[in-house]
């Protein structure tokens, strides 16, 4: 197993990588580096293919057992942040990253901020303090570049009624429509990772791209990171079906004009070019409540926070009471405006 | 948050407050409005219209009164009416006041509504023969309590509504309102929980490469026009057999509105 590690070359200690500045950096003397100039120890290496589950520290010489997708944690005894370079290397070696931005301490000051303002939870999770855990983590995602042909067919309508004596005319248009579009969609992301929940991951979009940047191991000192679970091949289906919705509302949004349009015949013609293997940066937030854990996720970017958090009954009948009580006392007034009566 | 839970108590209050109709205790004595000639009531049924018709009578400042004949000397049943408002005066403010008088003839099954004064201006023709048109089917099976109990109320309703506008739009509805709140309330909080966990905030847009992507080719091939006709239906008044005749003149020279029709 190949096991890296970052050793300030001034004080010897562990450095990690600093979301505020962007560097990596040392917290005993406070050097700073600049990740892409200095040379990645990756590359430097020659690999094994075979597949070891666990790696002895470089810092503390300790031997830790890691999860088969494990591609970057810190260890467990001294707390240095460890790259497992076998896994971030050959087939498995991301083309891009996006390195986070927000630090763990802001990850749980939004992520607080983002509690209280919910307006359906419950009180006391908006003000307990009981965040269990907090996990900087790359996730690994691929980024899709899908070409589409599409063809389709219709039938539209305009519809003019107008009143001429005792009658009232329906004039009624028929057209026959086609359509052909190219639709490119580049950097499509589909999250590779078998724990995270694929749903929550949708959520968490967009991950601003202009921060992509070529991969370098020291992005990931410090932060825990993991090995695609599927490959591209096999996540395909996931990202056709992803783009499906954007096609027809492109289509629909392409005939425009008329009162009414049926398609008959719709071709998809997709050319699926490749896919770049890409870490994003999240923060994983795990949250006791009522005995039960919640698991939320943060953009480790945007600061976007997702997840499903408890449903407050009181909250619920507060906001519809209010709500309905101001819906009726408008319908009240319109129909008081009009002439009604208040009983 | 002490403010929102304040608010949230006087919405349910002021709600609390139209909900419930307000019971207006019923006036000391009770005047006589239904003149039964023709016998078509039970003891009971005359007791609790008379009660009915005082009680919403005096809430729109109206006398509710219903007259039936058997109509021994085959008079007109809108003379019938207008001698009737002569002779006994009647009404809620003065003599020769506020009136609205629904007549059956059951001598020639003949039935007429007439408003006078408050009761001409927010009761038009047109407004009594929406009344007349409700209780038509009624009065044609023979139950006349429930016929003279909707005319009361329903004549208590329209006068309620400013004249001039349609007295049965749905929006006047209490329980619309109150249903229509309630699902505007329902909606809006199922959307807020829905969106609880955060929300899908990319669209079709956001991955598409714009400068290699668009519309290629399009054909908009016209292929022919359908016209189809429908008559417009007149909206006549009548609602019931034969309704024909609005308001007039008394003998007294007292205007009022005025519908008239069979049964």
């Amino acid at each position: 197993m190949q096991v890296l590690d970052y050793k300030c070359p001034n004080c010897g200690g562990g450095m990690v990588f600093d979301s505020v500045t962007g560097r990596l950096s040392c917290h005993s003397c406070g050097r700073k580096d600049d990740i892409e100039t200095i040379p990645d120890p990756l590359k430097t290496y020659a690999f094994s293919e075979n597949e070891v589950n666990e790696f002895q520290c470089n810092s503390c010489g300790a031997v830790t057992i890691t999860e088969a997708e494990t591609a970057a944690t810190v260890c467990s005894f001294c707390g240095a942040a460890v790259v497992l370079g076998d896994r971030l290397a050959g087939k498995l070696a991301p083309a891009l990253v996006i390195p986070f931005s927000i630090s763990k301490q802001q990850a749980m000051e939004a992520f607080r901020k983002w509690c209280k303002n919910g307006l359906l939870t419950p009180k006391g999770f908006v003000t307990a303090d009981r965040i269990k855990g907090i996990t900087g983590m790359y996730v690994p995602f691929w980024l899709y570049e899908l070409h589409n042909q599409v063809e389709a067919h219709g039938h539209a309508t305009k519809v003019r009624v107008y009143v001429k004596g005792d009658y009232r005319y329906t004039e009624t248009q028929h057209y026959n429509v086609y359509r052909r579009l190219r639709l490119n969609y580049t950097r499509v992301p589909i999250d590779a990772s078998e724990k995270m929940n694929d749903a929550l991951m949708d959520k968490l979009e967009p991950f601003p791209y202009e921060q992509l940047k070529s991969f370098k191991t020291p992005y990931l000192a410090g932060y825990v990171a993991e090995k695609y679970s599927y490959n591209d091949k096999e996540l395909l289906p996931r990202a056709k079906d992803k783009i499906r919705e954007y096609i027809e509302s492109a289509i629909s949004s392409s005939v425009t004009g008329y009162t009414t349009v049926n398609f008959i015949d719709k071709q998809v013609n997709n050319t699926y070019t490749n896919a770049d293997y890409c870490l994003l940066p999240v923060w994983v937030v795990h949250y006791d409540y009522n005995k039960l854990e919640y698991t939320f996720a943060m953009n480790g970017q945007t600061g976007k926070v997702v997840g499903k958090p408890p449903i407050s009954k009181a909250k619920v009948m507060k906001w519809f009471a209010g709500i309905a009580g101001v819906s009726f006392l408008l319908l009240k007034t319109i129909s008081w405006s009009m002439g009604g009566g208040l009983l | 948050m002490r403010k929102r839970y304040s608010i949230a108590a006087i919405l349910s209050l002021v709600l609390m407050l139209f909900a419930i109709p307000a019971h207006i205790s019923a006036s000391v004595e009770l005047k006589k409005l239904i003149y039964d000639d023709a016998n078509l009531l039970s003891p009971d049924e005359y007791d609790e219209l008379n009660t009915l018709a005082n009680k919403y009578g005096a809430k729109r400042e109206t006398d509710i009164i219903i007259i039936t004949s058997n109509n021994p000397d085959n008079v007109d049943v809108e003379v019938m009416t207008e001698d009737f408002y002569d002779e006994r005066a009647p009404g809620y403010d003065k003599r020769h006041g506020n009136t609205v008088i629904l007549t059956l003839d059951m001598r020639n099954r003949d039935v007429y509504l007439a408003g006078f004064y408050k009761a001409e201006t927010y009761l038009d023709d047109g407004r009594l023969d929406k009344i007349r048109a409700k209780i038509t089917p009624s009065l044609s099976e023979g139950d006349y309590a429930a016929a003279f109990k909707k005319y009361i109320k329903t004549s208590y309703k329209y006068m309620g509504i400013k004249p001039g506008v349609n007295p049965d739009n749905i929006l006047f509805n209490i329980w619309f309102q109150l249903g229509a709140a309630a699902a505007i309330g329902g909606i809006a909080v199922s959307i807020m929980a829905f969106n609880s966990g955060g929300r899908v905030t990319v669209n079709r847009r956001t991955y598409e490469d714009a400068k290699t992507s668009g519309i290629v080719d399009r054909q908009d091939q016209y292929v022919r026009t359908t016209v189809t006709k429908t008559k417009i239906e007149k909206s006549s008044g009548g609602g019931g057999r034969g309704g024909s005749g609005g308001g007039g003149f008394t003998g007294g020279g007292h205007s009022h509105s005025g519908s008239r029709g069979k049964f």
